[in-house]
This record gives C-alpha cells, structure tokens and sequence, in this order.
C-alpha cells in the first residue's frame, strides 16, 4: 500500500515543482489584443476600390456589406478598422481563410485593397440524433444548414428525426421535420431576421401504473398527437456582444387524449393524471422576448467571459391562443481560467411556467438533467427517470412548472490545435444540483422534508474535441442518455 | 553576468534528475498526466543577456523567430503588422511576478513613398522610425537591445530570478474573438428545440471556424540569472 501511496506523493510533488518552476503568467488585466488594436498611425490613404478575388459564388456585395470601411474613405493605413476587416470577412463563415493586401491606385495617396479568400463548404451538420431507449428501440435523425443559398448569405437548414416503437400501448413511430430559415445582418444592418416551420407526429408516453422511476413498458400508455408550429422574429444587436430578439410562434395541436387518463399507485389507489392538453384541436399563440449577451470568446471549449440569457414568453386567448400563460427562463454561465490549460465554471438556469401552458412548453427533467436523453426535435424517445443519488423524492415529476439546476464544470485542456481540422480537446468533470416542481412544495407530506424535495444531483465526466465541422462530446451523461435502462 | 553559476545549477540538477529512475518514470507519468495540455504553450529555453544601467536591469534578446515565411512577406502588404511583448521576471521556483514590462511595435508598408514606417512604444517613449528595406524593419521588430525589464531595487542580491516572455504578432483582441464567435454561432432559428438548447450546456456552432488568437507567438524564458552582490 506504501508504494502507491509514495508514488503518488512522488507524482504530486512533481507536478508541484513543475508548477512552480513555471513562470507565472503576466497580469490577467493585459489583453495584448486591445493592447494591439489600439489608435492609429501610418500614412493616410483613400480606398479607392476593393478587389476581391476567390469569392466563388458569393455575391460581392455581401462581402462589400461586411467591411467595416467603403470605397471613397479616407483613413490611416495603421487604422484598426483595417485589421478588423480580415475577422469581419471570416465572420461571415462562408471562407476558409482571408488574406488581405493593398496595392497603389491611380492617384498618389489612393490604394485599391486586395481580398483574396479561400473557400470552404457552407454544408453543416448541426446536430446528430440516436440512440435506444425502453420506449423506441431506436432512433435516428439529423440536422443540416446551408449557410450561404446560392451565394446570396440567407441561411437555410432542417432536421429530420424518426423513432420507432415499442411495446408501449397505443404508442406509434413518431417523426418530426423542421425546415428553417435565417436572414443575417439585413443589409449590413444589426438586425437579422429568421423564420422555421415545424411538423411533428408523435406518441407521448405517459406512466399509467407503477412507481415514478418505474420504465416498464406495460406501466405507460400512450396518445398521439400533431403539431404544426410556424415560427418568426427579428434579432437587433444591441451591442457588439449582445442581442435582444421578438419571435412570434403560431402552433396547431390536434391530440386523441384518453377520456379519463388514470394512474395506479403501488397502494391502490387511482389518481387522475393531468396530460396539460386539450382534447382534439387546440392552439398556442405567443410572442417572446429575449436578451442574450455572451463574452466568452471561445464557445465551444470555454475558460473566460460569461453568458446571460433571459427569455420572456406570453400567450393568452387575446392572441388567439387556446392556453394562457407566460414562461419565463433565465441562464447565466461565467467561466474563469485557474492555470494555462485549466478552467472552471459556474451554470446557473431556471424557469417558471405561469398559468396553464400546454405540455410541451412546461421544462422537462431532461432540460435540467444532462444524465437523461433529451426530446428530439420536440419529440419524446426515452423514458428514462433521473437517478435518485440523494435520496430526496423517489416520485420526483418529469414535467414542471418551476425548475432550475446549477452545476460547477471544471475542464482542462488536453491539446491544442492538432491539425487544421481539429481545434483541441478537453477533459471536463462537472456536477451540479436540479429541481423540478410541478406546482408549490406541498405543505401536507407523509414523508420527511429531505425525501420529499424534488432536487437531486447530476454529474458529467468525459471529453470535448473542437473541429471545424462542430464539437463533438464522449461524456458519461452523453452515453447514459442513449442507452435503454 | 551570473550565467555560468547559472548553467552549473542547470547541470547539477540535470545530473540529480538522471540519478534516479524512479524519479523519471514519475516524471513520464506526470507528463503523460499534464504535460499534453502545455505541450504547445511550454516556453522555449532563450539565453538572454541581461545589465545593469542606472536604476534599471535591462536585456537583450533577438525574437527573429516569430516570423516565418509567410508573416515576412505580409510586412509590405500595406496592412500594419503588430508585436506585443509581455515580460516579466519572478524569483526562480516562484510563481509571483515582481516586475512587468509591456512594449509594442508596429509596422507598416508606405505604398507610395515605399518605406516601412515603424512606431515602437517602449517605456523610454515613444519612436517613430521610417527605413527603406523590408530586413531592416524586421531587425527593428524583433530586436530587443536594451530594454529596461525591473527596476533594481525590486530584484534582491544572490537570489536566482527567471524572466518570461510572450510576444505575439498581430494578437485579437478578446472582444473580437467574442465577436467573431458569436457571428459564427447558431441562433436558435426560430426552431422547436427550445429546452435543450435553451438549458442545455452547449451552443450549436454553425460555422465552427476558429480565429487564432495572433498569427504567431512566441513564450520564451530566460536562463536562471542573479544578481551579484557588489564588491566591498
């Protein structure tokens, strides 16, 4: 046991003296690229023209539309708008790589700059759906988008996701389809407009027998319903770094409810359960706002900035909707770095559903877990309950009308940039506490007040590889979210 | 002034190190453990040289190697190329830093009077240099003759000091790789996954390009240096 032991003292105490040799890093507050793009200097010249050369489809306008000067200013060569120019281009996503250069022009004192880009394919995969659960024996879907239609900067993407059945009564493969369209910087502006259109046809299992973590098939039943939901809004930068958006939604449901939809208790008893939906044909009509404001500059392997997100949504008869309520969401994220290759953040996320909303807008146990398989494009494909690690509620709710988690992620970078396909990679360990309620902690319990709260803890582990087609995570949860248990 | 000392203490601990294999095995499995994270970050070795003048401690070192091929040809593109230089110096085996010395350079071709126009900041001041050929800039850019790193009175006799550097060529401002990103990023769209991704840890990355935080860099440390007591 002492040889373990003294090897890893050994092994601490190296990486101690590893640690300390190294020399600290310079003051956090010096960000060399401010200090970099700060004032102006060199001649002053005219732009005369800009050339651009390798753009491929692309119109010329849009990539004029992005500059952050035109034709006809006049400023100093040194001037930062000119090296913001470069990230403006590349921002656009369309290019690979942009090289820029001057050369003369017709007068002394004019320049015509040179734009010369590589392309790359504007094709993305957005999202990959699969797995295996209790309920569909498999499922599978995908979501593309084609950022640049025909060279002319709309974006266009969809997703397609199918699920099987099983042995759940009544229950029926599911599929569901959403085309999707976006319109960035209308005319070089800071307002962006987007628009999708959504069909789902689905079997929402919900638990008739048995106890709450129970995922028996013969302990559900299920009822089908349609959805066909059209979305639209506009998007202002408020600032460089923040967003407020208006979306309208308008949504036909037609369902074939059960007339008395029951569950059976392990005692005996037979309780209604409500389905929080309307028999037949029903409609959600609604109109949110939200406000995004996110300084992380690396999305998808973060160490620094935060990310606050706060969304407001209103439905009622005045709209037209056949359900009154507002749902009101809110998530913070703040990242700090602890050395050269290690982070930590903090996440915190809730929400509240106010007044009768239908099910699929209530937060769902799998928002709030990351150990549960998520619904695909709006579709229910697992049934899988939380773990009970803390020995709170066993009967904790899927469905809920006030939730939040708050989780502690730690990642250490294990590579940097391999190839030019790959970004990095990173460990991560994270953890963090949930709760769900479906309505106030009851005041009546047969039970203590610990085993009766609906929180609980989740962890995560794994690893996060950054490549140029998306991030890819082989992580606990992620693998416990795709497997039937 | 102190590096022959310094590169025996250098030798002794290399020979300590040699002398015991469980030691490297540690050290093999420390690295496999830690070292992949800070393989590319890890500074490089650079025997500088450094003097007292005045109140001050001052070095020279050559940074020729930030540039390779491509980012000396970008020099007479008409567009500015920008050095910053971060040094700072911290008693050997200590994280803390005791001095921070913070100098930029900045470049940039005249297409009509065809000279390369520099404007180094450094803590004397401000220069303002105007010389006809390409080489002659680089020189100018990555020259370090003398530059004041600490005051004397903060660096103690007979202790071992390191100074580290990171210089990087045109580095992005945080805010505009913020920027950058978040152009780059997935709005919802409008569509219907609105827990997951509302909730959810990650972000869809539409178009996952990344920017470099600068065209090159360069972390370089120095040898272990003290400074002698003086003579009575």
């Amino acid at each position: 046991m002492r040889a373990p032991c003294a090897t890893m003292l050994l092994l601490l105490g190296i990486c101690a003296v590893a640690q300390a040799e190294e020399a600290a890093p310079p003051p956090a507050e010096i960000d060399p690229g401010a200090v970099a793009e700060q004032g102006e200097f060199g001649p002053a010249i005219m732009i005369e023209d800009i050339s651009v050369i390798g753009g491929g489809s692309t119109r010329r306008e849009l990539i004029l539309r992005a500059l952050p000067f035109a034709i006809g200013d006049v400023l100093s060569a040194g001037d930062p708008r000119l090296r913001r120019a470069r990230f403006k281009v590349l921002a656009l996503g369309f290019f690979r790589d942009v090289e820029m250069s001057m050369r003369r022009g017709s007068r002394r004192g004019r320049v015509i700059v040179e734009i010369l880009l590589e392309e790359r394919g504007t094709v993305v995969l957005n999202r990959f759906w699969f797995g295996s659960s209790t309920i569909a024996p498999w499922w599978f879907g995908v979501d593309l988008s084609e950022r640049n239609l025909l060279g002319s900067g709309i974006s266009v993407g969809g997703g397609v996701v199918y699920a099987s059945h099983d042995r759940v009564a009544n229950s029926d493969d599911q599929w569901a389809a959403e085309l999707r369209l976006g319109v960035p910087a209308i005319g070089g502006s800071r307002w962006s407009s987007f628009g999708s259109l959504t069909r789902l046809s689905g079997s929402e299992a919900y638990q008739v027998a048995g106890p709450s973590n129970d995922t028996s098939p013969e302990d559900y039943r299920a009822f089908r319903y349609d959805r066909t939901t059209a979305r639209g809004g506009a998007s202002y930068d408020v600032a460089a770094l923040a967003r407020l958006s208006v979306a309208a939604r308008a949504e036909l449901v037609d369902a074939e409810l059960p007339l008395t939809p029951t569950r059976t208790l392990d005692d005996g008893r037979v309780i209604s359960t409500d389905l929080h939906l309307k028999d037949g044909r029903s409609r959600v009509v609604s109109a949110t706002l939200s406000f995004d404001r996110d300084t992380r500059p690396d999305l998808a392997l973060p160490t620094s900035g935060s990310r606050l997100t706060l969304s407001a949504e209103l439905s009622g008869r005045a709209l037209g909707s056949s359900y009154d309520f507002v749902a009101l969401r809110a998530r913070y994220e703040r990242w700090w770095p602890l050395s050269s290759a290690g982070a930590i953040g903090l996440r915190l996320g809730g929400g509240a559903i106010l007044g009768r909303a239908p099910r699929f807008d209530l937060l769902d146990v799998t928002d709030l877990n990351r150990m549960l398989a998520p619904r695909a494009l709006g579709l229910l494909i697992s049934l899988s309950s939380p773990l009970n690690l803390l020995r709170t509620a066993s009967d904790k709710p899927t469905l809920g009308e006030a939730g939040g988690a708050a989780s502690a992620e730690y990642t250490y970078r294990l590579f940097g940039k391999s190839s030019r396909r790959i970004y990095g990679g990173a460990l991560f360990v994270s953890a963090g506490l949930w709760g769900l309620s479906e309505a106030a902690f009851p005041k009546i319990r047969d039970r203590g007040i610990w085993s009766s709260l609906p929180i609980d803890l989740f962890i995560d582990a794994g690893l996060r590889v950054d490549t140029d087609i998306g991030v890819f995570e082989f992580s606990l949860a992620n693998t416990l979210g795709r497997v039937p248990r | 002034m102190s590096a022959d000392r310094a590169d025996r203490a250098d030798r002794a601990a290399a020979r300590r190190a040699r002398t015991s294999p469980l030691a490297a095995l540690a050290a093999l499995a420390a690295l496999c453990l830690a070292g992949d994270a800070r393989a590319d970050d890890e500074p490089e070795l650079v025997r500088m040289r450094f003097f007292e003048r005045g109140t001050q401690l001052l070095i020279s070192t050559s940074l020729t190697k930030l540039f390779d091929g491509a980012a000396y040809d970008r020099l007479d593109s008409g567009f500015a190329s920008t050095l910053v230089i971060r040094a700072w110096i911290s008693p050997s085996g200590s994280g803390d830093p005791i001095s921070f010395q913070l100098v930029r350079r900045r470049v940039v071709y005249n297409l009509w009077d065809e000279v390369y126009e520099l404007e180094l900041d450094e803590p004397s001041g401000r220069r303002t240099v105007k010389v006809k050929y390409k080489a002659e800039a680089l020189k100018l850019l990555t020259s370090i003759d003398g530059l004041p790193v600490a005051p004397l009175a903060k660096i103690p006799y007979v202790r071992h000091h390191v100074l580290a550097m990171i210089v990087e060529l045109n580095p992005v401002s945080q805010e505009t790789l913020a920027q950058v990103r978040r152009w780059l990023s997935e709005g919802t769209g409008g569509g219907l996954d609105r827990g997951g991704s509302f909730f959810g840890s990650f972000v869809s990355v539409f178009v996952n390009l990344r920017v470099p935080e600068a065209d090159r860099v360069l972390r370089l440390r120095s040898q272990p240096f003290y400074r002698p007591e003086p003579k009575r």
